[in-house]
């Protein structure tokens, strides 16, 4: 999974499920299964994400996607308000996109 | 002799390093005096210092000085963005406007030659700077927090900037120049290589740690001295209080019956029975305990992370909020300790990583590398020195200014 992936589109189902695989990884999967995670998570709030797993987050993005994504740049443009809504529905249509 | 002005927030951690320079500076002689908008019990107060509290001019605020306090409850529970702006909109700003009026008549009062402001109490250097007055800073942890937000978060730069010069306009001071730190002398309290700064800006001073505030707390030294298995030292800060129960479940469950004694600073009365291993009290006299202790385990708060690598202990910190993790990431570097996230702390985890801290030599080989930067960064000598040197130096330069 962590090489740079084919270049089939994802629909937004798959890139969900891909999230939540990334989220997993990055968090543990005890923490997860404490979380209901749907496409309104937001993650700092709901999924309690800090900036070093938004940061591993980031990288299996990169790794995933390649540089057709730039997450960390888009991330950088917002302001507090944004990333403090952001949520996974968000970021999946930024990837639907981008692609 | 010279007169010096603390201008302090109503946070224990930042105001105890000023406390011990301040001991030092009227032990050379000087005057000084500490100003902050909440009353300092007596007991804190180096002999011959006085703490101003500008009672008549902030009897307005009390009901906003009471919310400002009763918000940084929520702080453990926010993100990282969300304490960004609770620090500064909801914290540093208010705490700032409201505590202009008072440190502003004090200060015409008094005449203080310099007036030294806590980094996050901007009120200080802001007074100092309309009344022509030399300010001096004082950063009791790792600058840099944020990070290069000017660069990495231009929409999060350009709202710090905002807040501060809108501070500034409310009280006539326009203009791109922010003046709510002192541009000419900065200290910071911990070594330049602790904080991973190359190149620092010149005014920037790393002294290390300083100590020497008064601490009269009661500690029961023989119980500890028949503790025969290692000794780890838990602090959770003066803050934090909403989460202190569940911290040291966590800890009772890691370590009850486990071959530690666990030395913990925070009220007794949170569980009616602690195990045998436990000895707790509400305050303890954190200096003198530390130099007996193996480990500590704390959340970050500085002035613990401090007293730590003074006396070359490896570290378990478990960050929770505001500059917890940046600090975390600096004791991961400098290889003196392990970092877990309070958020994902696991019994298991929390249990392995001390008793790795404790049977692994190499956390306290780097501890104690820390620690010669800090006995190196000068203490409370340097600061000293800083100060009279700068007080000097404005003095000769005044008929200039």
């Amino acid at each position: 999974m962590d090489t740079v992936a084919s270049t089939a589109k994802l629909n937004n189902d798959e890139i969900f499920d891909l999230m939540k695989q990334f989220i997993t990884e990055v968090i543990g999967e005890e923490f997860v299964e404490e979380m209901d995670i749907t496409p309104e998570s937001s993650f700092t709030k709901d999924l309690e994400m800090d900036s070093i797993e938004i940061v591993s987050f980031s990288e299996k993005i990169k790794q995933h996607f390649g540089d057709q994504i730039d997450f960390t740049g888009w991330l950088s443009s917002m302001d507090l308000d944004q990333l403090i809504d952001l949520n996974l529905g968000t970021i999946i249509n930024y990837i639907q996109e981008c692609q | 002799m010279a007169r010096f002005l603390f201008v302090v927030p109503p946070f224990f951690g930042h105001i105890s390093p000023t406390l011990s320079i301040g001991a030092s500076l009227i032990a050379r002689g000087h005057e000084v005096k500490w100003l902050g908008i909440t009353p300092l019990a007596a007991k804190h107060v180096p002999a011959g210092g006085e703490y101003i509290l500008p009672e008549a001019e902030l009897a307005d605020y009390q009901e906003e000085i009471a919310r400002i306090l009763k918000r940084q409850d929520d702080g453990p529970s926010c993100s990282g963005p969300e304490v960004m702006k609770l620090a500064l909109e909801e914290t540093y700003i208010p705490i700032a406007r409201l505590m202009m009026p008072g440190l502003s008549n004090f200060v015409d009062a008094w005449k203080p030659d310099v007036v030294i402001n806590d980094c996050i109490t901007f009120a200080g250097a802001l007074c100092a700077h309309i009344k022509g007055i030399p300010s001096v800073t004082t950063t009791p942890v790792p600058p840099d927090v944020m990070g290069d937000t000017a660069n990495s978060a231009p929409k999060i730069f350009e709202w710090q900037q905002n807040l501060v010069k809108g501070l500034q306009q409310e009280f006539g001071v326009y203009g791109d120049d922010i003046v709510i730190h002192s541009h000419k002398l900065n200290m910071v309290f911990t070594s330049q290589a602790f904080a991973g700064f190359d190149e620092p800006m010149p005014h920037m001073k790393f002294v290390g740690p300083v100590k020497g505030r008064p601490n009269e707390a009661p500690f029961d030294w023989e119980r500890l001295s028949k503790a025969t298995t290692p000794k780890v030292f838990v602090s959770l800060g003066t803050l934090l209080v909403d989460i202190r129960k569940e911290f040291f479940q966590k800890l009772i469950t890691a370590f009850e019956n486990q071959p530690v004694t666990i030395i913990a600073a925070t009220n007794p009365d949170i569980f009616e029975v602690w195990p045998d291993n436990f000895i707790v009290n509400g305050f303890v006299p954190q200096t003198e305990l530390m130099p007996h202790m193996d480990a500590v385990i704390c959340h970050g708060g500085f002035n613990t992370v401090n007293d730590t690598f003074t006396n070359g202990l490896p570290m378990l910190i478990t960050p929770i909020a505001y500059d917890h993790f940046h600090t975390a990431k600096l004791i991961e570097n400098s290889g003196a300790g392990l970092s877990i996230r309070y958020k994902r702390l696991r019994i298991t985890d929390l249990r392995d990583t001390v008793f790795e801290l404790l049977q692994n030599p190499k956390y306290r080989e780097a501890a104690i590398k820390v620690k010669e930067t800090f006995i190196a960064a000068g203490g409370n000598d340097k600061a000293v020195q800083l100060l009279e040197d700068f007080a000097e130096t404005e003095k000769v330069l005044e008929p200039l200014n």
